[in-house]
């Protein structure tokens, strides 16, 4: 399977694909430009390419595990099977950088030490920020059929939007953003903090995977996944 | 059937497990070879506000609100009212607690201001 495919057919089976496009075009667009003025480009990628490359990964299984699929977009890319489409990657990179900045910008105003108690509750506020976007969003997603979930998939839903789904998006922003700000805060050259943030994915990854494991075992001997 | 994401990688355990050796080697290497110590990325919180039609703005905030404005919109132009209405009312959460917190906090300062005169 090619890692780049094309798909003719925009829109197809879906209602109001533009629209949604549009809006994560420009709020990624500008704050991509935003924190390239306010850090430059170094920090940009620190904030922008580990949640590309982790949501790349993380999507692509999704579909190839057969839970979700995304019709009617025109770039795709494919790394373990599944094609994600080039927007939605991108989507999940202003939400982190969306989110993280929201949690800054909320917890400085309750706690201002700078310590690792004040990165834990900058993630912990941005996660939950992040899943309150999210109840709006992916049962609308769903009934646009922009990302369609199974209709097998068992357990409680919101809207036809798995609770799973939910927990997922807090524990990745929280996770993610947690590694971010550690970096951010060090005190290493900025070259080494644009490797930093990608290799350490190998440790966020673990990290969500264990978190997520655990939660969905929970969740399936509560019944409710 | 479907599989779950953790379930994914572990029926890919041989992709995923070199991988994840590959970053956590490169990880410690870059933590422990001699640093180059620099400042730290400025955290300059304040910058992050402009002025609309007289209002003061953190950019972040007028971000969120503007997805979550265009999608609310989708949410009714899809005649999907109810799903729309309530994930609308969860979602407009953070934005009513930061602006809270906001006028909070721009208040006591405006109180601590005066009370040193």
């Amino acid at each position: 399977m090619a890692i780049i495919e094309i798909n003719q057919n925009f829109g197809e089976n879906t209602q109001l694909l533009a629209p949604f496009i549009i809006v994560i075009a420009i709020a990624w667009v500008f704050l991509v430009y935003y924190s390239y003025k306010k850090y430059g480009a170094r920090m940009t990628l620190v904030y922008f390419l580990p949640i590309i490359i982790a949501t790349l990964l993380i999507e692509s299984a999704g579909v190839a595990g057969g839970r979700y699929y995304y019709p009617g977009y025109i770039v795709y890319l494919s790394v373990v099977g599944g094609a994600v489409p080039l927007i939605i990657v991108l989507a999940w990179s202003v939400n982190l950088f969306l989110f993280m900045n929201l949690g800054k910008y909320f917890i400085s105003k309750v706690y201002h030490q700078k310590n690792f108690l004040q990165i834990l509750l900058i993630s912990l506020a941005a996660g939950i920020f992040g899943v309150c976007l999210d109840l709006l969003e992916d049962p609308i997603a769903h009934h646009n059929n922009w990302w369609i979930w199974e209709e097998s998939l068992t357990g409680v839903k919101f809207f036809n939007v798995p609770i799973l789904n939910f927990i997922g998006w807090f524990v990745l922003i929280f996770f993610i953003c947690i590694v971010t700000l550690l970096i951010e805060r060090s005190k290493f050259s900025e070259n080494r903090k644009v490797l930093l943030s990608i290799s350490s994915l190998a440790f966020t990854g673990l990290a969500i995977f264990m978190v997520h494991g655990i939660l969905v075992k929970i969740f399936e001997s509560l019944g409710l996944a | 059937m479907e599989k779950t994401i953790v379930q994914f990688i572990l029926d890919n355990i041989f992709l995923f497990v070199p991988l994840g050796a590959a970053g956590i080697i490169a990880t410690l290497v870059l933590y422990f070879l001699p640093k180059k110590v620099t400042s730290e990325v400025s955290e300059d919180l304040s910058t992050d506000f402009v002025t609309l039609l007289k209002v003061r703005l953190n950019i972040y905030v007028g971000v969120y609100f503007f997805v979550w404005l265009l999608i609310f919109i989708i949410g009714l132009l899809s005649d999907f009212l109810i799903p729309t209405i309530i994930g609308g009312i969860i979602a407009s959460i953070p934005l009513f607690v930061l602006i809270l917190f906001e006028r909070k906090t721009s208040k006591s300062k405006g109180t601590g201001a005066h009370g040193d005169h």
